[in-house]
């Protein structure tokens, strides 16, 4: 089953859905709730739970079965790269570190052997693994929850302040950042414009942030943006 | 969860936070947690319940202010239980995790941004 986690509602998404034509369930969770409820911290995410409903592997990076793309290090390639931001945002991507074999391999094995696969774990180690949940979590979380309903009204501004706490308590949170940075202005146009991301060009000083999807990105590592696969 | 009220019936708890009021406590899962104020009636008191389980309340004003999760543990599970899961379609039809049960499943979260 697919979650998508879009406060916009469905119809920012549908025309992905409509695109995939999923025959699985496919549903929209506009307030967040698998944040919430399971530690989704970024996207692609999986939870594996098994016929008795208990979750054998909590939230983590979830790939299709599909090469890794590798590492560009080409910083040499300039007349390939758009310049300014979008040059930017293509050449820390090409920088972020997947790890689809292991984690199909991983979930072909759970599948075959269900209970007697090394990959799913007992339930004290699913706890442990789940995501951190302390107190300015749950503050984040409420302060998310907080700004999506503002901004649902129309008072923005208010909601820009409840999404900013919601950074500064999680800033480990990509769902948090990334879906309220996606829905201010953007450069680009077309199935591309959520991605910006960021300050308009010659508008950085209104950007009502303090980071973006490239300086936070940069500063954290960009071989960090996913935590490796762990078995 | 959305706060309309100092109070909340137990099964708006339930449904906005998972976590269900009994006369053992607040459980969710296999997981209890005894409360020293019992709820009245069928009414939660939140203030009460939410400093027991770690929830913070978030105020935006005098009438807005939402109750966040459980941070009991430390973690964002308490029980490998699979947390109740309700949620709409792109049809708008609403579908329950649970409905799954007896098979194997994968929850893939995603965003189209």
């Amino acid at each position: 089953m697919t979650v998508c986690l879009e406060s916009l509602g469905p119809d920012a998404a549908r025309p992905y859905v409509d695109l995939a034509s999923p025959e699985h369930p496919c549903l929209i969770d506009a307030a967040h709730l698998v944040d919430e409820r399971f530690g989704v911290v970024n996207i692609p995410n999986s939870i594996w739970i098994d016929e008795a409903g208990i979750i054998v592997r909590p939230a983590e990076p979830a790939w299709p079965n599909a090469p890794d793309v590798p590492v560009d290090d080409s910083a040499s390639d300039a007349a390939a790269t758009p310049p300014g931001r979008m040059g930017e945002m293509m050449a820390a991507a090409s920088q972020i570190v997947t790890d689809r074999a292991p984690y199909v391999a991983a979930l072909r094995d759970w599948v075959a052997k269900g209970a007697d696969s090394e990959f799913a774990l007992a339930p004290a180690d699913v706890i442990a693994r789940s995501g951190a949940r302390g107190l300015d979590e749950s503050t984040a979380a409420a302060e998310f929850e907080l700004a999506r309903h503002l901004y649902g009204q129309g008072d923005i501004e208010s909601a820009r302040l409840h999404f900013r706490e919601a950074h500064r308590l999680a800033p480990d949170n990509w769902t948090y950042k990334r879906q309220a940075w996606s829905i201010e202005p953007s450069a680009l146009e077309g199935p591309m414009a959520r991605f910006w991301q960021g300050p308009l060009p010659g508008a950085e000083a209104d950007w009502a942030y303090e980071g973006d999807w490239v300086t936070d990105a940069e500063a954290g590592g960009i071989s960090n943006y996913y935590p490796r696969f762990k078995p | 969860m959305l706060l309309s009220g100092p109070s909340v019936s137990a099964e708006e708890f339930e449904r906005g936070t998972g976590w269900a009021i009994r006369p053992e406590g607040a459980c969710r899962g296999d997981v209890c947690v005894p409360l020293k104020v019992k709820p009245k009636g069928t009414g939660v008191d939140i203030a009460a319940v939410a400093g027991e389980l770690g929830m913070p309340i978030v105020r935006h004003s005098s009438d807005l202010a939402v109750l966040g999760p459980a941070s009991l543990g430390g973690r964002a599970l308490t029980t490998a239980e699979a947390p109740e899961l309700v949620l709409p379609d792109f049809d708008g039809e609403e579908f329950d995790l649970r409905s799954l049960r007896g098979q194997k499943v994968v929850l893939v979260a995603w965003s189209p941004y």
